[in-house]
């Protein structure tokens, strides 16, 4: 057990993936053939042994709700532990008040009311292992009043863009939380993973509030690195960011390499999902693939390369699909050419015969349930 | 939601030897199929998929892994609060420990529970057989037959009825005379082992041929005969679809086979009849950059980088780069490794294929099985 009430939120209005976020809250977008966004981040927190979850919804919450249900397929004990599925009620005028503060506030008295002493926040769009009851206990033994994950990453000229960056002192406190305007390579990316105890949190929580009717929790911690001892966590696994098309393209393609999906797929690590009973995989005598992740319940009559294939995907005979993403439920019929290309779900690729993105930073999508 | 007072007893005590070491430690509605399946998946599913809600499960012989399966009632949807699947394995009672003697004993021995359960008619069901079936179209024949007893049966080859329970019925399907295995059949309708009975008329003769000494307590031997003798009203009905009893390796290396027909009867893909089974976590499955996958059943949890052709892959299986895997059948969490070979053979469940070693033979005429935990 871990004495933490784990609280997922949302993600920060600098981060989207335009069409695809139309349809459903990020955390409920389709990564990798068979899981949610949110399910790398959760099964963090099961994993480490918090039995207590809040998930933040900022809008359209049916499809996150389904998928979430009781939270039983996380491993979260059904008698012992909860998982929260939490949403503003209150009508926003407009989309910059629907902030992470916003929806603590009018759900305060749920965090109030929990038992435990300590709180672990993070949003979904960040891909990564971690295990948090080990970064808590080093927190606790730490003087530090918050303990920040980070990464250093050597990219973020083209990646992390918007993502808070920290600066540091020798032990790691930060001084400095300031916005990745993409003009330094090597930066101290924040996984806005934060440890603190709920005391604290709740106090912030109501100072930002007051500061600013449109503050995130972010902006409240940037403005108290003088008054707080905030410290960096390092991680040193595999890290994705899922904040624009380009980032969830790229982790796609990035894991459906097992040398590096292994890293956040361990067997004593489950990444939990909600299942659907779909049959294993069928491939054809034509059938021809190489580099590519498959989930359940398709058929594969074509030639997939470098690809990640969704549940339940048909590919027929003579189509060639080729460094592309294609979500659960799509058709794509014969002869029909894909490189570089997202498929939404129940999406049917037929009469088109070709689609070619133009770079990994712009691959072409195709909308739910369209057809083209 | 409580949906008819048809109980299923599903029969699962036997061990099946014939599938040799696959079943040492696990008894044959246990043994994995289809990539991801096991046996006693399809009855559970079908019970569910047919709206049965109450399913007991009679286990005997290696039944630790069974009972703890069969128990998890939430993998096939019966777990509402007016459903369930109940374990039920022989049982000391006051007459002393109560080995099942025959598949009437097993329900004999079991009679309490059917009580408590209120079944008005009851569905026996075999733990080892493959097909999909929809059991409330059965009832309804039953039913509308006004019939004591309802027995499926398949139309068989004729020449290969005499290793069959056949059926010899009249024009309206009812069954006139059942014979065991005959040397000369009359006709081709072979017993499923699939049996709805009234539940009151079946717990008379259940009862009765507790008694009886020189009988062999089994359904097709005893207590039909016994039926027919009286003048009860028994039925056929007719089933038509795929149907498989894996009674040895390889009937169970066919049936795996089966499934790469991309026109196969039992249809796994399809949605509305869908065969469910364990949830296991892990990962999707990767196929490698050099990898070649064709004619294959792949699921879940796999990692391919060496060639796979007409065969079945369990979950967690991995093949390592320059191995090759051909007209196989590889069980859960086993390790081809680099350069080995396996052909026309059945891997068993957590074997490490060894580094350069060949596992069968093209011209082999029996399918070879590889159960040790290393294989050279």
């Amino acid at each position: 057990m871990c004495d933490a009430l784990g609280i997922i939120n949302f993600e920060g209005n600098s981060i989207d993936l335009n069409e695809m976020t139309q349809f459903r809250p990020l955390s409920a977008v389709s990564i990798l053939g068979r899981y949610r966004v949110i399910d790398f981040v959760l099964s963090n927190m099961t994993n480490s042994g918090i039995d207590h979850i809040q998930v933040y919804i900022k809008n359209k919450p049916r499809s996150l709700i389904e998928h979430l249900g009781t939270g039983r397929h996380y491993n979260i004990n059904s008698k012992q532990g909860k998982l929260h599925i939490l949403y503003g009620e209150e009508e926003v005028t407009s989309s910059i008040y629907n902030t992470d503060i916003a929806q603590f506030m009018q759900n305060m008295q749920y965090i109030e009311e929990s038992d435990e002493e300590y709180v672990v926040m993070a949003p979904s769009y960040m891909i990564y292992r971690a295990d948090y009851n080990e970064i808590l206990e080093e927190h606790i033994k730490s003087n530090a009043d918050i303990s920040v994950l980070y990464k250093a990453v050597d990219d973020a000229k083209d990646e992390y863009w918007a993502c808070d960056t920290l600066t540091m002192d020798r032990d790691h406190r930060i001084s400095e939380i300031v916005k990745n305007n993409g003009k330094f390579k090597n930066r101290n990316i924040s996984l806005e993973a934060y440890i603190l105890s709920k005391k604290l949190f709740i106090e912030l929580v109501k100072k930002a509030a007051k500061t600013s009717s449109i503050f995130w929790f972010k902006d409240i911690l940037a403005e108290s690195c003088d008054e707080l001892v905030i410290k960096g966590v390092s991680l040193r696994g595999y890290l994705g960011c899922i904040n624009y098309l380009g980032g969830y393209y790229k982790v796609n393609m990035e894991l459906k390499n097992y040398e590096i999906a292994k890293e956040l797929f361990k067997d004593d690590w489950p990444i939990h999902t909600k299942t659907n009973d779909s049959a294993p995989t069928y491939f054809s005598e034509d059938a021809k693939v190489q580099g590519s992740v498959i989930a359940n319940g398709c058929v594969i009559e074509g030639e997939v390369i470098n690809s990640v294939i969704g549940r339940n995907v048909k590919i027929k005979k003579g189509s060639i699909v080729k460094n592309s993403i294609i979500l659960p439920e799509a058709y794509i019929g014969n002869d029909v050419n894909l490189d570089t290309a997202i498929v939404d779900k129940h999406a049917v690729v037929n009469k088109v015969k070709g689609l070619k993105g133009d770079n990994p930073k712009l691959p072409v999508y195709v909308k739910r349930r369209d057809n083209i | 939601m409580r949906q008819n007072n048809m109980v299923a007893m599903i029969l699962a005590g036997g061990r099946g030897s014939r599938l040799l070491d696959l079943t040492k430690k696990v008894a044959k509605p246990a043994v994995h199929y289809g990539g991801k399946y096991r046996i006693i998946d399809f009855p559970l599913s079908n019970c569910a998929n047919s709206g049965i809600n109450v399913v007991g499960v009679l286990t005997q012989y290696e039944s630790v892994l069974l009972n703890s399966y069969v128990a998890k009632d939430e993998y096939w949807g019966l777990d509402a609060k007016d459903s369930g699947v109940f374990v039920l394995p022989p049982r000391e009672k006051d007459t002393g420990l109560g080995w099942y003697r025959g598949t009437a004993d097993a329900i004999t021995q079991n009679l309490d529970f059917l009580d408590q359960m209120e079944a008005e008619y009851v569905l026996i069901l075999s733990g080892d057989h493959i097909y999909k079936m929809d059991y409330s179209k059965m009832l309804a024949c039953h039913k509308a037959n006004n019939a004591d007893a309802t027995i499926a049966v398949l139309e068989v080859p004729m020449k290969e009825a005499s290793r069959f329970g056949i059926m010899n019925t009249d024009a309206d399907d009812v069954i006139v005379e059942f014979e065991e295995k005959p040397a000369k059949p009359k006709s081709n309708l072979a017993s499923m082992g699939i049996y709805i009975f009234d539940y009151k008329t079946l717990r008379k003769y259940l009862l009765a041929d507790e008694k009886t000494e020189q009988s062999n307590h089994d359904f097709g031997k005893d207590i039909i005969p016994a039926f027919l003798n009286d003048g009860k009203k028994l039925m056929a009905y007719r089933f038509k679809g795929y149907w498989k009893d894996v009674g040895t390796i390889d009937s169970l290396w066919e049936a795996n086979m089966d499934l790469l027909d991309p026109n196969n009867s039992l249809q796994l893909m399809d949605s509305k009849w869908k065969i469910f089974t364990e949830d296991v976590g892990g990962a999707p499955q990767f196929i490698g950059d050099e990898a070649v996958v064709n004619k294959s059943i792949i699921t879940q949890g796999c990692i391919v980088e060496g060639t796979v052709k007409n065969s079945v892959l369990f979950t967690g299986v991995k093949v390592e780069k320059g191995a090759t895997v051909v007209d196989s059948v590889i069980m859960t969490d086993s390790v081809i490794r680099s350069g080995a070979t396996v052909t026309r053979a059945i891997v068993g469940e957590d074997v490490e294929v060894l580094e350069d070693a060949v596992v069968g033979d093209k011209e082999s005429a029996e399918i070879v099985l590889a159960a040790k935990k290393k294989v050279k």
